[in-house]
């Protein structure tokens, strides 16, 4: 135990005479390589409707600066859409969802093919149908992400949605 | 003069032992970097100094590129061994990935073009594989055949590139293409759509030209 305090004040005194190394590794030069959720869901958190009733609720989204996700439409059938979902067994179901339709875009090195795409915020409008109570839903939306050179793999986020059926 | 001496050797004693704590503390520090660097693998971009695109900083280069040995289109096990001798551009693609198939034409063209130098290309698809789903598998790789076939691809295409992820520092983006010369070290890599001419730089690199 004495052994380890000595080894730790000696340790200590090395790395204020020498600085510490890990500060200087810190500070990388560039912008970072495009990682995480490129789609955040906004709003709502809480939506309440009448029961057995398919109402329509607006689901708002927000994509990173900067990048863009293939619309529900894209124009290529290898491209991946942005869909979204709901798991049955939650006591809510999805009867249907309006996209928005896509924006042209166009990869600066291929001016002659044009993409369907969402940036910015986008809305879906999703009908759906809860029974009585409250349910917190754990909705997804699929999506894939690219900026003008480079794509991430699709991925799935969740949409935490507290659906109250009275 | 004795005391004198005593206190001397005392404090020359004390200070090798510094010395001593300091350098095994510092190898201590270099060996767990040098872990954690070799567990997580991760490249970075960062500015040009040059101006453009930004470099993509691979912590590879300068290593032996890492082996593997994945199913072609056709089920054959391909290694990256095989190619040993050769120069080797490592190409993950995907599918869903709309810069990828701008870059894939150029692929072709250069590898045609230095083929015969001893120079290939593994273009490795990291779509998403189902093994566990025959029949979706076999869409799956229907899949990535037709879009092999659309582009002309003369190189083997191999599947599963999405388990080489953590070996290849992540594979965030794509496309991202790897360059190995002929002893099998990575010389360089790219991240992204540049241009022909710099995957054409990377490759007369990777032939030692």
């Amino acid at each position: 135990m004495a052994g380890m305090k000595i080894q730790i004040g000696i340790t200590a005194l090395v790395l204020l005479m020498a600085g510490s190394p890990a500060q200087g590794q810190a500070d990388q030069p560039g912008r970072s390589i495009l990682k995480g959720a490129a789609v955040e869901f906004l709003f709502p958190e809480q939506v309440t409707l009448t029961a057995g009733k398919p109402t329509e609720v607006d689901l708002h989204f927000r994509i990173a600066q900067g990048l863009h996700i293939n619309s529900h439409t894209p124009r290529e059938d290898e491209l991946i859409p942005t869909t979204f979902s709901i798991p049955e067994g939650s006591g809510v179901r999805l009867e249907g969802a309006s996209y928005p339709a896509g924006e042209d875009f166009t990869l600066p090195l291929d001016p002659g093919t044009k993409l369907s795409v969402y940036t910015g915020e986008f809305t879906i409008r999703a009908r759906i149908v809860a029974t009585a109570g409250n349910h917190l839903v754990e909705a997804r939306l699929r999506y894939q992400a690219c900026d003008k050179n480079a794509c991430m793999p699709p991925k799935t986020i969740l949409v935490a949605i507290d659906i109250i059926g009275k | 003069m004795k005391r004198n001496t005593l206190v001397l050797t005392a404090v020359l004693f004390i200070l090798a032992a510094f010395a001593w704590v300091g350098w095994a503390n510092w190898e201590y520090r270099k060996q767990a970097a040098e872990r954690l660097m070799a567990s997580v693998a991760k490249g970075e971009l960062a500015a040009n100094p040059a101006g453009g695109a930004p470099q993509y900083l691979s912590p590879l280069k300068g290593k032996p590129a890492p082996a593997f040995a994945l199913e072609d289109l056709s089920g054959r096990k391909v290694s990256l061994a095989s190619y040993k001798g050769k120069a080797v551009l490592i190409n993950f693609w995907a599918t869903w990935c709309a810069p990828c198939k701008i870059e894939t034409p150029w692929l072709v063209e250069l590898r045609n073009q230095y083929a015969a130098q001893g120079f290939e290309i593994l273009g490795v698809s990291a779509d998403d594989i189902d093994r566990d789903d025959p029949q979706k598998l076999s869409e799956e790789k229907s899949e990535i055949a037709r879009s092999a076939q659309q582009m002309h691809i003369p190189y083997p295409v191999l599947i599963d590139g999405a388990t080489l992820d953590k070996a290849y520092g992540g594979l965030d983006e794509l496309p991202t293409s790897f360059f190995v010369d002929r002893k099998g070290t990575v010389v360089a890599a790219q991240l992204g759509l540049t241009s022909k001419d710099d995957i054409e730089t990377n490759i007369r690199q990777a032939l030692g030209k």
